[in-house]
């Protein structure tokens, strides 16, 4: 069997001549890993990028206010190091994306869009609520604590609201936006200084297993 | 069952590779003719002809936004497509394993 004969061949009648079972299954295959490997999103490269951002902001967040006496908050450079990695995990994410989706059209774009809106108002929200708690004269470790774990509700409602979106349930998402939810609410019991702490090493490390146990899950 | 039996207008290489390629995406989904055709590896026109065949059986829908350049010429699996598919490999994974010898110690 001449596969790419096949492939190239102008259509008409006879075309499948020379095309045996064996032949068409090599070729289902062929087709599915192909459209497998290009269509999907890799999702692992997207929980190793989050995954490292959360680990190192929040880290760099949590090792510049150990020890402060009295407690300040984080340092502008760490703040402005945090800033930086979000935005450049958020132009990888957009190439990841990018990658698998261009050309793909209908419900999952609709889907993606709202994920993404989803995401963008929550941030924005809590932005403007942030600097209406610092207007208001909230104490530095109250507006620390709702600084550290506010992001990661925000992303854990997110991934637990749409992992139900699709025709299946995404167990993944699912997993992982409770998992977030937890690292919130557990950080935070925590004070101004452990929450970041928890969630650098539990929401980073968090995020970064998924980069391993989501591949067999897809297998399984 | 004999290779005859397959569905025609599925079981030619070209338009297999358009089936299964389309059927990797959720129901609901669809993709652009510059994508597909970057997939399969067909010039423009040859896939064309084959999307045609495909359409005429009503295993796809093409579907065109926009007008001249700008265009984008989106192709789909239907249901009855979709089912066409799933038929067609039953019968394919039939033909296998009846062409395929006893495993050695087994009695015939």
């Amino acid at each position: 069997m001449n596969e790419e004969a096949g492939t190239t061949s102008a259509p008409g009648s006879g075309e499948a001549a020379g095309l045996d079972a064996q032949g068409a299954a090599v070729i289902m295959q062929q087709a599915r890993e192909r459209a497998g490997s290009e269509l999907r999103v890799r999702r692992p490269m997207l929980f190793v990028t989050w995954g490292l951002v959360l680990l190192i902001g929040y880290g760099a967040m949590w090792l510049s206010v150990l020890g402060q006496q009295p407690f300040r908050g984080p340092a502008w450079p760490t703040l402005l190091l945090a800033f930086l990695l979000l935005l450049a995990a958020l132009i990888i994410t957009a190439q990841i994306v990018d990658w698998a989706a261009s050309g793909v059209g209908g419900r999952s774009e609709v889907q993606r869009g709202i994920f993404a809106l989803a995401l963008a108002a929550g941030y924005a929200a809590l932005l403007i609520e942030k600097i209406a708690v610092a207007g208001a004269g909230v104490s530095r470790p109250v507006q620390a604590v709702l600084g550290a774990a506010a992001p990661m509700l925000a992303a854990g409602l997110v991934f637990v609201a749409t992992s139900a979106v699709a025709a299946r349930l995404n167990w993944t998402r699912l997993a992982l936006g409770l998992w977030l939810l937890a690292v919130a609410a557990g950080g935070a019991w925590g004070g101004p200084v452990t929450t970041f702490a928890v969630c650098a090493l539990a929401g980073g490390g968090g995020v970064l297993l998924m980069a391993v146990v989501e591949p067999r899950l897809r297998r399984s | 069952m004999s290779e005859e039996e397959l569905d025609p207008a599925i079981h030619v290489p070209a338009r297999l590779r358009i089936m299964v390629t389309l059927a990797s995406l959720p129901d609901g989904d669809d993709l652009s003719f510059t994508r597909l055709q970057d997939l399969i590896g067909l010039t423009p026109g040859n896939l064309i002809t084959h999307l045609r065949k495909l359409e005429d059986t009503g295993y796809i829908t093409t579907h065109k936004n926009g007008g001249g350049v700008t265009g984008r010429t989106s192709v789909a699996l239907t249901l009855g497509g979709r089912s066409a598919l799933d038929r067609y490999s039953a019968a394919l994974r039939e033909l296998l394993d009846s062409a395929s010898p006893p495993a050695p110690g087994t009695r015939t």
